[in-house]
């Protein structure tokens, strides 16, 4: 009876002191953000960039060495400023959520820029790629870790002249991304002066019917059409530009840098140029290891072009909130001051204005239904010709 | 004895009836606001819905409103005060405030509406339009020039009221389905003129200066003493004076003997005009009016969510606002209210069905037009005796 | 502008015309036998192109592979579909409501719309993005200077004129149409005359509805895209159609339907900025059409119980 009673005993103290144990390893909840346009017709990329901040999450979540425990709270941006800008209110307004990854669209990330330095809500923005949105203001609370658009266009204007065409009719759209895209390629071409510009359309981002345009452009019988806007329009555009025999060369940006366009077009896709900062994700630093654990989790999308850098930033946060705490101005303050730090993207750092430089650019083209790099494309070798080719 | 008898057949409902109503609703809003956890919102949906057929069905519902009949302006005085305690409840909390600042402005909108359609039977399907007109006059006017923003809001109804007098030739002349394609076109119209537009922003939108009144910056949190307030409260205390001014102002026009003469134009129009009214007169009043009070209500908005941009005034929100009169009871002010709380509120809270918030929001209308016509507060018959009670 | 240039305009006009024609004869349709704008018209159109997209991709599942075949049998199963779609509309959603003022009823379809838009969206799998619809015409074309004249515009025009050209046949010449245009004209008279009301209304809505299952493979082939959306322009547009030519007339909405498309091309033409003022231009010449033909051009012969 008393071995029985001592064994009780015995063993609730046990279960007591597992049970304070574990209250002991109980971590404090923190809760970080991910705004992204999650439906709409850039939805793979956000989805993508969402499965990336939730892979970062949950490896740190899994390290025991981690301080926190993070919950990432998701918002869909739709790629609409004006939701954004809701949504973008609703993260910043609730107090709990200390920091956040945002953006693909350029036309939302620049919408939300004074309503993040209202909240003083710090983030980073892993996929817009608008100079605008980190240099217009200095706002110590906005950051990036993707590149500008500005050296997209160089490479792009490069390649151009280059390949020896002399007439180029522009479309873009008119958000600040497209206008911004048709601002910085003008400027290069003209810089080069090989090429010249016969026509510059500007069309809304949900346009249908782009006959009218094309029309006009035939017309004016342009080597290359460039495109400065997203994958939705770049398929409409391309493919009423075969309705209408129209044999340019589509030579397009960062914004159809997805697999979307090639589902979108088959075999019209054939030819396409595309250009963006960054290299493709296999020739990251840390590129095998995401690719590793990224196909680990299952998930329904691939990350598309921006995940890494999705990744990346979030990752970079996590590490910022272990630092100094869950407190927005410490982070605020804290990355104000980045200078090398490694990430799967490479070495960041943040200048005044907090965005990060990064030098390579990579140019696509469309072979055979992929994306490849120019020069290890057949297109280069001169095995295959795109229109007008020399 | 018959002025005893008389007495008896006019005395006056009690007062506390209506204020048990008020005070029981906004309870019950203060819960459904600070409700974070999404079991406990629908369970109080539930409990709502069950408690306000219970009433129905044990007949408190009609002293209630017999009550809210006669005592009408005190008990509106105490809906002020229910509102401010409503405000001081939630009041660091900024995303409710801002929530809450919807509904008051909303309602001044469908107010305006009310105007034009419940009393008038003027169609307007571009009532966003018209509060699209009141927030870029604010956003142009707040950026641009120096003029005080009180006087911006004045000038924002003007506005509205002026662009609207363009329509007034057709909706004039056509009746019925013709006057609906009026304003229908109107509102693709004006989304797409914003969009193309440079000068107003295109469909990137414009930043809002925030309110500034005698010095007092509205965009800064307040700090008295060691309680801090979201600034949304300074915009709080104006949207709920502009509901107090606009609500009254409607009030006793329904009262009046302009509202005698929009009831009959409404009712009959042929036989109005055989009376000697002056129809085109009338509808021209309404209208503008109207149109007025919604360009106020933009105008607040434009600077309370500092953010303006074409997607934000779309058909699809006109069509929002002509179903929170239709649900509200056409005609019936306090009916406004609570459609829009209804409207506004829930789907926010139900982050559940975000996704699915249209098409639930849709079904609903069509469930309340097949099967209760009228609205959840029908618009009682007018009553042409002060004091008498059908 | 030279004539090549011109023609190609001239086409992308009709094409538009023709679209939007199909879609006005529905709304004119509904509205001659029941008095009743089906707001959820446009959204029929995108329901009954996304049956289409939903069927080719059950017959390539199946093995059937030719283009031909695919077509005729999409067409079918969409019209067919969408004619039951059209009929369970009429039967519960707006015949009971007759009696109720007009608002009700444009309210109503309204709302009915936004739930079939919603619908599409949420439910066909990945209904948000857009999709891309197969080519099924033959893609040859000649190049006549600056013009590309295309063979699958050519069929596509055809097949609408043709379609339309039936309706009328059917309408004119058969005793269907005779009981048609009879109930559009007097309801009480027609049913006095033995002619089963109800049956007919359900047979208008899905003829009609039909139509709008054909617009909406149309549009499909023609731009090899569809998305949720496309119904909601194309039905506020079919609507101001029909009402610039006048409801209750055909002939009216066909009109309507080709003079907006002709506002559209006329508008990107002179207009500097390409095809963004088209819609300011085409709705603003609308609202001025309906100052100056309060019921539309093709006067509606209205008399009005007071």
């Amino acid at each position: 009876m008393i071995r029985t009673g001592k064994i009780i005993t015995a063993g609730l103290m046990a279960a007591v002191l597992a049970l304070a144990a574990g209250d002991v390893n109980a971590k404090d909840k923190v809760k970080v953000g991910f705004i992204g346009p999650l439906t709409g017709g850039v939805a793979v990329n956000g989805i993508g960039g969402r499965n990336s901040a939730d892979l970062a999450v949950k490896l740190r979540n899994a390290d025991s060495k981690a301080k926190y425990e993070y919950e990432l709270v998701v918002l869909d941006d739709e790629c609409k400023p004006n939701v954004a800008v809701q949504v973008a209110t609703k993260m910043a307004a609730d107090k709990d959520i200390i920091a956040a990854a945002t953006h693909y669209c350029s036309a939302t990330a620049i919408a939300t820029v004074d309503t993040y330095h209202k909240f003083g809500f710090p983030v980073i923005v892993w996929g817009a790629v608008l100079p605008d949105i980190t240099y217009r203001n200095k706002y110590a609370e906005v950051h990036r870790v993707n590149g500008t658009m500005i050296n997209q266009n160089d490479a792009n204007a490069d390649l151009i002249s280059n390949l020896g065409y002399k007439t180029v009719a522009v479309i873009h759209d008119t958000t600040d991304y497209g206008k911004g895209h048709n601002e910085y390629f003008s400027k290069a071409l003209a810089k080069i002066g090989k090429a010249k510009i016969v026509g510059t359309f500007g069309v809304t981002a949900e346009q249908q019917d782009f006959t009218a345009e094309l029309t006009q452009i035939k017309a004016l019988n342009p080597d290359v059409i460039y495109f400065g806007g997203l994958t939705p329009i770049g398929v409409r555009i391309r493919s009423q530009m075969d309705k209408l025999g129209i044999k340019a060369v589509f030579d397009a940006t960062s914004g159809i840098v997805s697999d979307a366009y090639i589902q979108g077009l088959g075999p019209l896709a054939e030819g396409t140029l595309a250009f963006r900062e960054g290299a493709s994700t296999e020739k990251l630093p840390g590129g095998k290891f995401f690719m590793e654990k990224y196909n680990a989790q299952k998930y329904d999308n691939p990350p598309e072009a921006y995940g890494a850098f999705a990744y990346a930033a979030m990752d970079m946060i996590l590490n910022t909130i272990e630092k100094v705490g869950p407190d927005r101005k410490k982070v605020i303050d804290d990355l104000g001051h980045v200078i090398d730090r490694d990430s799967i993207v490479g070495k960041i750092t943040f200048d005044d204005h907090g965005q990060n430089t990064v030098a390579m650019i990579t140019k696509y083209v469309i072979q055979d239904g992929k994306f490849v790099e120019w020069d290890e494309s057949e297109y280069a070798s001169g095995k295959r010709k795109l229109p007008g080719q020399k | 004895m018959a002025e005893g008898a008389a007495k008896g057949e006019n005395a006056r409902a009690p007062l506390w009836p209506g204020l048990a109503a008020l005070a029981a609703a906004t309870v019950y809003l203060v819960a459904l606001l600070a409700a974070e956890n999404q079991a406990l919102i629908i369970s109080l949906l539930a409990a709502g819905i069950a408690a306000v057929l219970t009433a129905a069905w044990l007949r408190l519902l009609d002293r209630a409103s017999h009550s809210f009949m006669d005592h009408e302006d005190a008990l509106g005085g105490f809906a002020v005060l229910a509102a401010l305690s409503v405000a001081v409840f939630f009041h660091e909390d900024h995303f409710v405030l801002l929530l809450v600042i919807t509904v008051l402005l909303y309602t001044v909108a469908t107010l305006g509406l009310n105007i034009q359609f419940g009393y008038a039977g003027v169609l307007n399907f571009a009532g966003a339009s018209f509060f699209g007109i009141g927030a870029y006059t604010s956003a142009v006017l707040n950026a641009h020039t120096a003029i005080p923003h009180l006087v911006v809001l004045a000038i924002g109804g003007v506005l509205a009221a002026l662009i609207g007098s363009l329509l007034l030739l057709p909706v004039l002349r056509t009746r019925g389905h013709y006057a609906a394609v009026v304003t229908i076109a109107f509102a693709l119209l004006f989304k797409t003129f914003l969009e193309v537009n440079d000068v107003l922003g295109g469909p990137q939108g414009m930043q809002v200066p925030g309110m500034k009144i005698f010095g007092w910056t509205f965009n800064d949190n307040i700090e008295i003493g060691s309680i801090s307030l979201s600034f949304y409260m300074n915009y709080y205390v104006v949207s709920l004076l502009l509901l107090v001014g606009a609500f009254v102002v409607v009030r006793r026009l329904e009262r009046s003997w302009i509202g005698l003469n929009l009831d009959a134009l409404r009712l009959d129009e042929t036989a109005a005009s055989c009376f000697g009214l002056d129809v085109v007169r009338w509808k021209i009043t309404a209208f503008l009016i109207g149109n007025f009070i919604i360009g106020i209500a933009g105008a607040l908005f434009g600077m309370v969510g500092s953010f303006v941009a074409p997607n934000n005034y779309t058909f699809a929100d006109s069509l929002i606002l002509v179903s929170i009169l239709l649900l509200g009871g056409i005609g019936n002010p306090w009916g406004l209210i609570v459609a829009t709380v209804i409207v506004v509120v829930v789907p926010e809270k139900l982050q559940t069905i975000q996704e699915y918030r249209f098409l639930l929001y849709a079904l609903l209308v069509i469930a309340v037009l097949l099967f209760r016509p009228e609205g959840l507060l029908p618009r009682p018959i007018r009553r042409y005796f002060p004091g008498w009670r059908p | 502008m030279d004539v090549g240039l011109f023609a190609q305009y001239v086409m992308n006009g009709l094409m538009l015309g023709m679209m939007y024609a199909l879609v006005a004869v529905g709304f004119t349709l509904f509205f001659g036998v029941l008095d009743v704008i089906k707001f959820s018209h446009g959204d029929v159109v995108t329901v009954g192109a996304f049956t289409a997209l939903a069927a080719f991709a059950g017959l390539h599942a199946l093995g059937f592979n030719s283009p031909w075949l695919d077509l005729v049998v999409m067409l079918a199963i969409a019209m067919m579909a969408m004619a039951a779609l059209g009929m369970l509309i009429a039967r519960y959603l707006v015949m009971p409501l007759r009696s109720a003022p007009a608002l009700n009823t444009l309210l109503i379809t309204l709302m009915l719309g936004t739930v079939l838009r919603e619908s599409v969206r949420l439910f066909y799998p990945q209904g948000g993005n857009p999709k891309p619809f197969p080519a099924l015409l033959p893609r040859n074309s000649i190049d006549l200077g600056s013009f590309n004249l295309r063979l699958d515009n050519l069929l596509m025009l055809a097949a609408g004129g043709l379609v339309i050209v039936g309706l009328q046949f059917l309408l004119n010449r058969t005793k269907l149409g005779l009981a048609i245009r009879a109930v559009a004209q007097d309801e009480e008279t027609a049913r006095t005359m033995g002619i089963n009301f109800t049956a007919i209304v359900l047979i208008t809505f899905a003829i009609g509805s039909g139509l709008a299952a054909f617009a909406g493979v149309m549009n499909g082939l023609y731009y090899n895209e569809i998305n949720f959306g496309i119904g909601l322009y194309l039905g506020v547009i079919g609507f101001s159609a029909a009402i610039i030519g006048g409801l209750g007339s055909i002939y009216g909405a066909i009109l309507g339907g080709f003079l907006f498309a002709g506002l559209q091309t006329i508008g990107t033409v002179l207009l500097p900025f390409a095809s963004a003022y088209k819609d300011v231009f085409a709705f603003a010449v609308v609202i001025a059409i309906m100052a100056w033909r309060p019921t539309g051009l093709i006067q509606e012969k209205i008399s009005e119980r007071v």
